[in-house]
């Protein structure tokens, strides 16, 4: 498979103090396109370091991280920004949706920053992703006048809506109750199988990680594992 | 409006009714303080040239600030009527005193009515010209504006004075008394401030000035209808005190606007971090808080706008001072508070620009 992401030996470390904090240690991993990968392991294990790496959002210490086929790890922070803005969209665990806008009004904002203020949005591609998460009529609420799972469903759609090559998400379901998590698994699920997205997704919860195709296990800064 | 400008003005109406007030403070200063500078220099320029005497004489370097001084000694105005070409002479005195709403001053002539009235035209339309110590006599204007007519009792000096009649057309200032009066009330004998010249041939003013200059030198001898230009230059300390006025705007105006984008930006960490996830470059996220500021600051100048229009009207109603507003600073104060309001965001701006990805979304 062709793959759209992939990390060389990828080292994260942090200074705190005095102190070296080794946070990655030489990760490698490959992402197909249109693969759905969870990764999973306990908390400080590095997972979420990774994912903000390979959303430009930090810079490694070494090694590489190749975003359909542009590596991030030697790019200032306005080029990872560029880079981030056209092929990568975030869903978090919080939803991070803007409260004083309403749904619409956050897509609205995502094309803005993604078109750079240009309206590049097909149309089409809107009415399809809506439809999936099951959003149409949704659109004029304001995020405290949505449930949790609706919040998350609009996250996903401001993330997807822009036809980013690469959705990252950091423990989606985390705060979502069980019958809200599994709609947006599904809606994940359905992202993924209907447009050929690819995702890599970290969760905690065994039961989120078994909808995606693969599983990638990490520990101490390392993948030690996958199924 | 579903932007995230408007929408972030909408959600905080305490800051943003702050952030308006601020600004349209900045814009009222500027706006108020220069009408009435240029509304005063105006209108005192305009009754000043409307004397008739082509040729004012007075003492070097005190024609310019009016002041009660009165260093001209009046012998003067014999040695002027004997100089070719000079028609008729009349001296003048001055006493500064605060106006009688208690803003701004106003000043109050000591004339010699008779010779006054033959050089500018000034005749009695109610009552008469005062003949007492105790009387003064005022313009329609300061009649009607402060609702005075003969008889009424009127602060000058710090006493009270009896107005014993009105007179008409407006000429130099609002209140007249004998000049005798004036002096006395002055300790102040054979003194005035300036004299006023009427040549016999207005064609010739300028020979005569230059006569009066080689007969009676060491003077200061204007033509009134060089009055008013560059008035900025002419009145010591206005241009300061515009420029103090312009100054103090733009750093309240700035302030209010720094303070409350910094404000701001700290509760907005987390949205900051949002907008960074989304790929937004630094100079998006400058550009939203700098729009927002600057809408806030458009609010503020139109705001300031209209209650300098109110405040003005109000000013004028209650007291005899008159406003003036120009376009040009219309303009300029509207300038100064959107620029003043784009400094001010500016360094929040670049702040939260600058702000780490992955801090601002995990602040709480």
């Amino acid at each position: 498979m062709d793959a759209i992401l992939k990390t060389e030996n990828l080292v994260m470390t942090y200074r705190v103090g005095r102190v070296d904090v080794n946070a990655l240690r030489g990760v490698n991993l490959s992402v197909g396109r249109g693969e759905f990968v969870s990764i999973m392991g306990p908390s400080g294990c590095g997972k979420s370091t990774m994912l903000h790496i390979l959303g430009g959002l930090l810079k490694p210490t070494s090694g590489k991280v190749i975003v359909d086929n542009e590596d991030m790890a030697g790019m200032t922070d306005a080029e990872r920004t560029d880079t981030r803005r056209r092929k990568i969209g975030f869903v978090f665990q919080r939803f991070n949706l803007f409260p004083t806008l309403t749904a619409e009004g956050n897509l609205r904002l995502a094309e803005q920053i993604h078109g750079n203020g240009k309206k590049v949005v097909d149309e089409e591609v809107r009415r399809e992703v809506l439809r999936l998460l099951r959003l149409e009529n949704k659109m004029r609420h304001k995020p405290l006048e949505l449930s949790g799972g609706e919040q998350q469903r609009v996250a996903i759609a401001r993330a997807i809506i822009t036809r980013p090559a690469i959705i990252l998400a950091d423990e989606p379901t985390g705060n979502l109750d069980s019958e809200n998590s599994e709609i947006v698994l599904e809606m994940l699920q359905k992202l993924n199988r209907e447009l050929n997205q690819t995702i890599v997704m970290i969760t905690h919860n065994p039961e989120a990680a078994a909808v995606a195709a693969r599983t990638v296990h990490m520990r101490d800064g390392m993948i030690v594992g996958e199924k | 409006m579903d932007n995230l400008v408007a929408s972030n003005i909408r959600q905080r109406p305490t800051r943003t009714l702050l952030s308006v007030a601020g600004v349209a403070l900045g814009v009222v200063l500027i706006v108020l303080n220069t009408g009435l500078v240029e509304g005063m220099l105006n209108d005192r320029i305009k009754r000043e040239r409307g004397v008739g005497a082509e040729i004012r004489f007075g003492r070097s370097g005190a024609m310019l600030s009016p002041s009660s001084s009165n260093p001209v000694d009046v012998r003067y105005a014999d040695r002027l009527m004997k100089i070719e070409g000079v028609g008729q002479v009349s001296p003048v005195g001055y006493y500064i005193q605060s106006g009688n709403s208690g803003l701004g001053m106003e000043i109050v002539e000591g004339v010699e009515f008779e010779s006054y009235s033959a050089i500018t035209g000034a005749k009695v339309v109610e009552g008469n010209a005062p003949k007492t110590d105790q009387e003064v006599m005022i313009d329609e204007f300061k009649a009607l504006h402060n609702k005075l007519k003969v008889g009424s009792d009127i602060q000058v000096f710090g006493e009270t004075k009896k107005v014993s009649g009105i007179y008409s057309p407006q000429v130099g200032s609002r209140i007249k008394m004998p000049l005798s009066a004036l002096q006395n009330a002055l300790s102040a004998e054979g003194k005035c401030f300036e004299i006023l010249v009427k040549v016999k041939d207005p064609e010739k003013q300028d020979d005569v000035r230059q006569r009066i200059l080689d007969e009676l030198p060491g003077n200061e001898i204007l033509l009134t209808r060089d009055l008013g230009v560059g008035v900025g230059r002419e009145i010591p300390g206005i241009k300061g005190f515009v420029r103090a006025v312009l100054v103090l705007s733009v750093i309240v105006s700035a302030l209010v606007i720094l303070l409350a984008m910094y404000t701001t930006i700290t509760e907005r960490t987390r949205e900051i971090g949002i907008l960074k996830s989304l790929g937004a470059s630094k100079g998006f996220i400058i550009g939203v808080i700098e729009k927002e500021a600057l809408t806030i600051s458009l609010i503020g100048v139109l705001v300031g706008l209209i209650i300098s229009m109110i405040a003005a009207w109000a000013l004028e109603r209650a007291t005899t001072l008159q406003l003036e507003f120009t376009w040009s600073w219309i303009l300029r104060a509207g300038l100064i508070g959107l620029g003043a309001g784009a400094l001010g965001a500016l360094y929040p701006a670049i702040r939260a620009a600058n702000k780490d990805a992955v801090q601002a979304l995990s602040y709480e």
